[in-house]
């Protein structure tokens, strides 16, 4: 009875178990279908065999197998898959961001061409030369403190990984909203901001500034004392640019107009009309204003004399240089090839084209039409006032739109020019204050006129949802954004320029000397001429007398 | 005389000294950035009266001196429209209000720049002479 009684529990026991009630038993889970996917991919792919017999085609190249596995135990996995789509994003975006920006870092060679080709020879080695060094004085203070104070605080960009180290922009309470003024991460790079996605924005964002710091040179040839240039050119990379592009590009006020005051998607600029060429073309016009005209440029009645540069030949060479080096300034300017609108490049790229075609056309039909000629250097800085122009918008507008734009900029140049020397009495031998500075500003309003609001760059611009769109689209407060900026450019940027090189003017002198200015500036500023073989042809009397009055 | 010797040197203690400060500026949480950073300001001091102290033997400049005041003004001018429209972003709610605003700072500036800059920057031109 007993052991009938022990038995019946122990199968009672049994049932129990067997049921599975109230006992967990860890069992093997079954593969999931994905899991299947990959791993019957995985041993289609070709063997080690396969491949060592060579891949003409390129169809064997480049398969399952290359994916990194992240636990060999476990093989590959959809995480493992997922992960290398990611990287691939990010790598294609690194890869166009950089190769774009050594584009523009070509540009300087252009920059160089065409302002050296627009002074006369005695000055050709100084003014290659300040195009040269410009180059290291913007890279070296941008590095130390300029980069920190653009984009300290511009965490948050999904093209380049996020960006994340460079998360710390100071900010000022007013009038009831947060407002960005400038960044306090990434001096020197170092820290945190040791990181691949902040050398890829470094590298990038370090060529556009460059850019902005040449254009001064270009306005001030001839007679710029070269220490005194090389200080300039430092202090402007170390903060005057980096100031304005903060407010723009790094998170600052002039971004957040759309976000605290509802002014459109805030002061946009999709690759620099004001935050390089109207940074630089602005500054131009302070320097130009302290350093004086060239002797000889102006005659006693205040009618001016045609000084003719000695290589056309380089100016417009110079130009085609920059037009190439343009594909990378505005293509590049997306920050990616891949995702968030990325696949607009292509039409930013037309744009830039069309911009500088109707441009030259509208330079060079202006000079023919009205002055007889159709006038080299004239044309050659249609060509440029019209990618000048189409900077800001490109990443906006229509193919149409962009040769209007730059059409108008072809003829506004011409303008500028003639006003800037005949009306301000401002000497600028290579029109950098009428290219960069006149239509940079003219790019920056076509920006609140003719953006289209097709363009969708995941979904927003400047944290605010939806496409930037013009007032010939139905969006006025975009435009007031824009003015806002060209005021701060002309009111603020303009300000500080002229009051910081002001002050290097009392105390180091902007200005060559009299003798020096006469004799050229290659030999006493740069000890070698830069064409020593050449039989130089005396210049006119006018421009070579010694001025009646100078002084120390 | 031009370029010289004195130039490079002092400008060597320029960027030297920038590049002291700057790097006492990033690191200045700590005892020595601060170290650093006063030492470099020392330095740009330095330069700065270097610069100075050659400038006279670089020969006479084609350029007059122009009216402080009238410079000063115009620079009063151009900031001041920018002041402008800023507080007027916040007078006003209204796009047409805003854009009012924002014009009329835009030409007080614009007087400013290409207005009064340009006479003071040229009253006692050297081509006038």
């Amino acid at each position: 009875m007993r052991i009938a009684r022990f038995a019946s529990g122990i199968c009672a026991l049994a049932l129990v178990l067997s049921s599975g009630a109230g006992i967990v038993v860890r069992a093997e889970a079954a593969p999931s279908a994905s899991a299947a996917e990959l791993k019957d991919a995985a041993s289609k792919a070709p063997s080690t065999a396969t491949l060592a017999a060579g891949d003409p085609g390129g169809a064997l190249t480049g398969t399952i197998s290359d994916v990194p596995v992240g636990d060999s135990k476990a093989g590959l996995t959809l995480g493992d898959v997922a992960n290398q789509v990611g990287q691939n994003k990010i790598g294609i975006n690194f890869t166009w961001t950089l190769v774009c920006g050594f584009l523009v870092m070509f540009m300087q060679a252009g920059f160089a061409m065409v302002e050296a080709g627009l002074c006369r020879v005695k000055n050709a080695n100084h003014t290659y030369m300040m195009n040269f060094f410009v180059y290291g004085c913007g890279l070296f203070a941008y590095w130390i403190i300029g980069f920190a104070i653009q984009m300290g605080g511009a965490a948050g960009n999904g093209n380049l990984g996020g960006l994340q180290p460079l998360a710390s922009e100071h900010t000022v309470s007013l009038f009831g909203h947060t407002w960005g003024l400038f960044g306090q991460s990434g001096m020197f790079l170092t820290g945190h901001s040791y990181d691949v996605g902040v050398m890829v924005i470094f590298l990038f964002q370090m060529v556009f500034m460059d850019t902005a710091l040449t254009i001064v040179t270009g306005a001030c040839a001839e007679r710029w004392k070269f220490l005194t240039f090389a200080v300039s050119s430092v202090l402007m990379g170390a903060f005057t640019y980096p100031l304005f592009a903060n407010w723009a590009w790094g998170g600052g006020w002039l971004s957040q107009l759309g976000t605290n005051l509802g002014l459109g998607k805030g002061y946009c600029d999709f690759a620099g009309s004001g935050v390089v060429h109207a940074v630089g073309g602005i500054t131009a016009l302070a320097v130009a204003l302290i350093i004086g005209p060239r002797i000889g440029k102006f005659n006693r009645d205040g009618s001016s004399n045609v000084i003719l540069g000695h290589d056309m030949s380089a100016v417009l060479i110079g130009c085609f240089i920059l037009a190439f080096g343009w594909f990378g300034f505005n293509p590049g300017s997306t920050l990616g090839a891949s995702a968030a609108g990325n696949l607009r490049i292509g039409s930013i790229a037309v744009n830039t084209m069309l911009a500088g075609c109707t441009g030259t056309f509208g330079a060079l039909l202006y000079m023919w039409s009205l002055r007889g000629k159709p006038d080299a250097s004239m044309s050659g800085n249609g060509l440029l006032a019209g990618l000048v122009a189409i900077t800001a918008p490109s990443g906006f507008v229509s193919p149409i739109s962009s040769a209007i734009i730059g059409f108008i900029a072809g003829v506004l140049v011409c303008l500028s020019v003639s006003f800037v020397e005949n009306r301000l009495k401002v000497d600028d031998p290579v029109g950098a204050i009428s290219v960069h500075g006149t239509c940079g500003i003219w790019g920056v309003i076509s920006v609140g006129l003719f953006a289209d609001g097709t363009s969708n760059y995941g979904g927003s611009w400047n944290g605010v949802t939806g496409s930037v769109t013009g007032l010939f689209y139905g969006d006025a407060s975009q435009l007031v954004a824009q003015l806002v900026g060209v005021t701060t450019l002309i009111g603020f940027v303009f300000s500080f320029s002229f009051a910081l090189n002001w002050v290097l003017d009392i105390f180091i002198g902007q200005r060559v000397s009299a003798e020096t200015e006469i004799a050229g500036l290659d030999l006493p500023e740069m000890g070698q001429l830069g064409y020593p073989e050449f039989v130089f042809v005396p210049e006119p009397s006018h421009l070579v007398a010694t001025p009646q009055v100078a002084v120390a | 005389m031009a370029a010289t010797t004195s130039q490079g040197k002092t400008f060597t203690t320029f960027v030297a000294s920038l590049t002291v400060s700057a790097a006492g500026l990033a690191f200045v949480a700590t005892g020595i950035g601060k170290v650093a950073l006063v030492l470099g300001i020392i330095g740009l001091a330095a330069a700065l009266w270097g610069f100075l102290k050659i400038k006279p033997a670089e020969g006479k400049v084609p350029v007059n001196k122009q009216p402080a005041v009238l410079k000063l003004a115009a620079l009063a001018l151009a900031l001041g429209g920018w002041l402008i429209v800023i507080v007027g972003l916040n007078l006003s709610a209204s796009v047409g209000g805003r854009m009012t605003t924002t014009v009329i700072g835009l030409v007080i500036t614009l007087s400013g720049v290409i207005g009064l800059m340009p006479i003071a920057a040229s009253k006692n031109a050297i081509w006038k002479a």
